[in-house]
């Protein structure tokens, strides 16, 4: 092959200001010559380097994404890069799950003083992606493996005996004026009820999967005064965290906590949380099966099987089906933004049509939002009409966010949240 | 933007040698938004400054790529230039393609194309640039000194005949610190107090300097130029205003049987006390622990001996607010507790040596008492156990220091050299005793330093011995001390008549609280971290934050008090203007669509952002809202990243900067 047919990899490079792009000028001041596809993208720091710039590199063509700032304890700003650190660990987890390949991703830290490093990393780097050649497995063209879904039995409706007893107490708040309005289940899905003698309509039964909580962040049911919001012990996690994140306090809602039976969902299989801990009232009694004692859920397992590039394909043909109705955000009880990146148009951060590209870019921004937030309702699953396990995305971050910093949306209301905070001893093995 | 100058540089050869800069200039030409294109071979030059001057004057640019060096090196030379030209300076952006591209690329065809693909990136960057204006912090004035040993002193007395006011607070009941309480200093063995209290009574003399002895930092609010200090004036049973200092109280009061603090319990003290005679101020307070007074409605001798009627059993804690521009942190050291318990898990006591079980082992800042003048035996060495003359005294070094099992890797620096000056003083007190030194290494690295140290052993006659002591054991009336000298590789037995600790020193107390009140940062040890170890020795992370002496790490005075000298003066720079001008490259954010989540409050390395409330004109409640306070910001950019609204955004690297940048590369 010729030289000018041989391909030539795009290479973007997000740098700090402090350290890297310096380290790169001494590289030019030292005369230490590296392959010319490097384009720098300069920012103060590597904490302001955002995961959406290294989707948007590869959107644009790039072959492979640099990431590099100061080495830790020399951060310019005292802390950037450690924040910055903490989200890469789970990026890069959540990348893998979606069969980005990440050898074309290279985080590093590189010193102003580190001239030569800078010329061994670009050049190391471009020679590598050189040889992985253009990142066709990028959103892939098929054949599409599927992951084999859970069964789900749909059986019929069975009515759990505290029901009569939640009626009750229910009309009694509302009649006695505690709550102005309770949210709950209906016949046909969630209800929201204001007058005593619409208890009535309250239901519990083995068909009562949605997650209420999502509906307190709403402004008209804001509106109507102190709700009262009927919660399993699973959706009770939502507001542990809603709480954190200063959305919820628990003085402005009367929490009726359901022992819970299990309601015929696939997280059924494996729950442990049978009666609510943080409720101001209980009913009933815990049942139902046994949790399976498996440690991760199959279908994620199936799916982590499988090498990069068939995951690659698997998203892809699920990401395909998406329509942008953004059920998955509306439904979810973290999601409680007003305006939703996506939604924001200055500038596009995620192009809003259901494309290829954009429903990566969308699927990957909803999972990462909610990295060390989501308590696994599966709501988002749930809701999906185009039955996109968006669950199972989800799960890649838990078990991230679990296993490199010990932490689990939902449980303690004391532990300090994953992303905004860092801790000295973080993992950096994957970074150069 | 769209009426954009590109100005290509040649640098003389530097660029053009590689870039083919007419080439690059004429396609650069072609973008869009680009209203001129030239190239000139020295564009940081007069003249080529001049080009873009006049640039912009006849083109009416409104924004400017300079495509030459890196940012590092001119940005700001073009700034001016467009400054001078009336365009606002933050329109101009540089596209590095020297360092960058053609001093590492020798290929003319690839490195033309690279230039030309970062001018792009570039154009792209300024066309959606926003005119900036820097950021006008007013400055109040004034300064806080903490802690008012020989550091804060020397700080506040600098900062305050410059002209400037200066608060200063110290949490004992008179400034000095712990240098007025050593006996003679090394390597001169000029007496401490001589050179010490006439800067003392010049800090409480000194017109432009507010004094709060027995007062402690309580809340920190504010920012650069412009804190707010609050100040707990802790109740001290008499009104300074009233008392003339007579001392008749302290002399009446009938308890005088308490340890004294200033001696570290060497002498004793009465319940209403001055800690020594030349305190500042020279007013005294009353321990309420020990007063029979405030216990149990007694005594109440000193209230009816006093005749400025200054006392007042009924005071409490005051707190006062002071305004400052700058803070000066000068909290210095404590020994580190040598007794077998200790405060900290990670540390580790020695036991091993019977510090608090045998009463003639002390640590290193008693013996200075031991042998002060001012000290409670008057000058004359007395052993505390029974007030003999010791005709042996064992000094171990290195007590806590460069001990990793005990939890201090660090070496306290001035151990070594009050050692060799406590044998000299031994020896010039009991002329026929013998001083014994245990030593891991002797570090006397300063002015006149070693020559002292081989003084006290070659004149004064110390025995030193490199090694450790194992244990102290007490026998009969002797302290046997047990010890190796490893250079004759001997195991060492002495008795001893006393034994001093030369224990590691230690921040103060209450240092991490007070670091996290300033928003500073500490190292694993408690000690202040300064921003930048060799170039930006005194500053702190937060901007108008200084540090000096012991409260940053072990220092003897004289560089305790050059640190405090060069704190001053980084204050009186900022105390020079009204105002001070911040770069306007901060972050900002959009509170209309902010989700209040406030998950940047947690990031923020800097505490700039804090709760606020959205609220109508009317004063009607809208929403919440996360807010930026321009006065801290630094321009991080962390938030951004973290905001999952993308409501928080950095001028300067806007979202919509950056990705147009990186489109410019599709």
């Amino acid at each position: 092959m010729s030289k000018a047919q041989e391909f030539e990899p795009k290479i973007v490079a997000y740098v700090c200001n402090w350290c890297t792009y310096l380290g790169a000028d001494l590289a030019g001041t030292a005369r230490l010559e590296y392959p010319p596809n490097v384009r720098i993208i300069r920012l103060p720091c590597t904490g302001r380097i955002d995961f959406n710039l290294i989707i948007k590199a590869l959107e644009v063509g790039a072959d492979g994404v640099l990431v590099s700032g100061c080495h830790p304890g020399d951060c310019h700003y005292t802390a950037g890069n450690y924040h910055a650190r903490r989200r890469w660990i789970l990026f890069r987890e959540l990348l893998d799950t979606l069969g980005i390949d990440l050898r074309r991703i290279q985080f590093t830290w590189i010193s102003a003083a580190e001239g030569r490093k800078w010329q061994q990393v670009v050049t190391e780097f471009t020679d590598q992606t050189r040889k992985l050649g253009p990142y066709k497995e990028l959103y892939a063209t098929g054949p599409f493996p599927d992951v084999p879904a859970p069964e789900t039995a749909s059986p019929g409706v069975k009515s759990f005996a505290a029901e009569s007893e939640l009626r009750e107490v229910c009309g009694k708040l509302l009649a006695e004026g505690t709550v102005k309005v309770v949210i709950g289940y209906g016949a046909r899905g969630p209800v929201v009820v204001t007058r005593a003698e619409d208890a009535e309509r309250l239901v519990w039964n083995n068909r009562c999967f949605s997650n209420l909580t999502a509906y307190l962040k709403r402004k008209e049911i804001k509106s109507l005064g102190k709700a009262a919001v009927i919660v399993k012990p699973c959706d009770e996690k939502s507001l542990v965290e809603l709480e954190k994140e200063a959305q919820f306090e628990r003085k402005d809602a009367h929490v009726i906590g359901m022992a819970c039976e299990g309601v015929d969902q696939p997280k059924c299989a494996h729950c442990t949380a049978r009666t609510p801990r943080f409720a101001d009232v209980t009913l009933g009694v815990e049942a139902g099966p046994e949790p399976q004692t498996s440690p991760s859920p199959n279908r994620f397992a199936a799916l982590m099987a499988m090498p990069p590039a068939e995951r690659m394909a698997f998203w892809t043909e699920e990401f395909n089906r998406c329509v942008k109705c953004y059920a998955c955000r509306q439904v979810c009880p973290m999601c409680y933004c007003e305006r939703c990146i996506v939604d924001k148009n200055r500038p596009i951060a995620i192009d809003p049509a259901p494309s290829t590209k954009g429903n990566f870019a969308w699927h990957i921004a909803r999972a990462f939002h909610l990295a060390g937030r989501c308590v696994g309702c599966g709501e988002c699953s749930r809701a999906c009409p185009a039955g996109i396990d968006l669950a199972l995305l989800n799960i890649s971050l838990h078990i991230a966010a679990q296993k490199n910093f010990g932490y689990e949306a939902g449980i303690d209301p004391k532990a300090e949240p994953v992303i905004g905070s860092y801790t000295l001893h973080d993992t950096e093995a994957f970074i150069r | 933007m769209s009426r954009i100058g590109v100005f290509t540089c040649w640098c003389g050869e530097n660029i053009a040698r590689t870039v083919d800069v007419d080439e690059v200039a004429k396609r650069v030409a072609e973008l869009p938004g680009v209203r001129c294109s030239l190239n000139y071979k020295y564009m940081c030059s007069d003249p080529g400054q001049a080009i873009v001057r006049e640039k912009i004057a006849t083109e009416k640019l409104d924004g400017v790529v300079v495509a030459s060096c890196s940012p590092h090196m001119h940005l700001k030379t073009f700034r001016k230039a467009a400054q001078a030209a009336g365009l606002n300076p933050y329109l101009v952006e540089m596209a590095n393609i020297r360092e960058q591209c053609s001093w590492v690329h020798h290929d003319r065809v690839q490195a033309t194309a690279k230039a030309f693909e970062i001018i792009r990136l570039s154009v792209e960057k300024a066309r959606n640039d926003a005119a900036l204006q820097p950021i006008r912090v007013p400055v109040t004035r004034r300064a806080l000194v903490i802690g008012g040993g020989v550091a804060g002193i020397q700080a506040a007395l600098d900062i305050a005949d410059a002209g400037h006011e200066v608060v200063m607070v110290e949490r004992e009941p008179s400034i000095g610190g712990k240098m007025a309480g050593l006996s003679e200093t090394f390597p001169t063995l000029d007496c401490s107090q001589c050179i010490l209290t006439p800067r003392m009574v010049e800090v409480g003399q000194h017109p432009r300097i507010k004094l709060y002895s027995y007062s402690e930092v309580e809340k920190v609010e504010g920012f650069v130029g412009n804190f707010r200090i609050t100040i707990r004036q802790k109740a001290r049973y008499v009104d300074v205003s009233k008392c003339t200092g007579c001392g008749e109280c302290w002399i009446i009061c009938p308890l005088k049987r308490n340890p004294s603090e200033f001696d570290y319990g060497m002498g004793m003290r009465p319940a209403i006390y001055i800690p020594f005679p030349q305190a500042v101020p020279a007013r005294p307070v009353i321990d309420k622990s020990q007063c029979a007074k405030l216990i149990r409605n007694g005594c109440g001798l000193c209230e009816k001996k006093c005749k400025a009627e200054a006392i007042n059993f009924k005071d409490e804690d005051r707190l006062v607010e002071e305004a400052v521009g700058a803070v000066v942190v000068a909290t210095g050291y404590k020994l580190y507790s040598i007794a077998k318990s200790q405060p900290k898990a990670t540390l580790a006591g020695y036991g091993e040596y019977g510090y608090g079980k045998y009463k003639d082992v002390i640590d290193s800042l008693q013996f200075e008492r031991l042998v002060s003048a001012s000290g409670p035996t008057g000058g004359v060495l007395k052993r505390p156990s029974d007030g003999a003359i010791p005709k042996s005294v064992v000094f171990i070094s290195c007590v806590g220091s460069r001990d990793n099992a005990k939890g201090l890797p660090y070496c306290s620096k001035i151990c070594c050299m009050y050692t060799a000056k406590h044998t000299m003083l031994y020896k010039h007190k009991v002329h026929d005793g013998q001083a014994h030194v245990f030593y891991m290494d002797i570090r006397a690295g300063g002015k006149g330093y070693d020559e002292f140290v081989r003084r006290a052993i070659e004149q004064d006659g110390a025995q030193y011995y490199r090694g450790r002591v194992s244990k102290i054991t007490q026998e009969g009336g002797k302290l046997v001390v047990r010890g190796a000298d490893t250079l004759a590789g001997m195991p060492v037995t002495i008795e001893a008549d006393l034994v001093v600790l030369a224990a590691a020193m230690r921040p103060a107390d209450g240092i991490e609280e007070l670091a996290q009140k300033l928003n500073i940062g500490c190292d694993e040890f408690g000690f202040l971290l300064e921003s930048h170890p060799k170039l930006r020795p005194v500053e702190t992370n937060t901007a108008g934050i200084f540090i000096a002496g012991a409260c940053h790490s072990p220092k003897d005075i004289p560089e305790a008090v050059a640190q405090a000298s060069a704190a001053a003066s980084k204050v009186q720079v900022m105390l020079a203007a009204d105002e001070l001008t911040r770069e306007p490259e901060i972050a900002a954010i959009n509170e209309q669509t902010c989700a209040a989540c406030f998950t940047c409050i947690r990031t923020c390395p800097y505490h700039a952002i804090d709760r606020a409330e959205l609220r109508t004109p009317r004063g009607a409640f809208i929403k919440n809202t996360a807010r930026v306070n321009p006065g801290l910001c630094m321009g991080c950019g962390t938030c951004v990243s973290v905001c999952p609204s993308k409501s928080a955004d950095l001028q300067g690297f806007t979202d919509q900067q950056v990705y147009a940048m990186v489109e410019s590369l599709a």
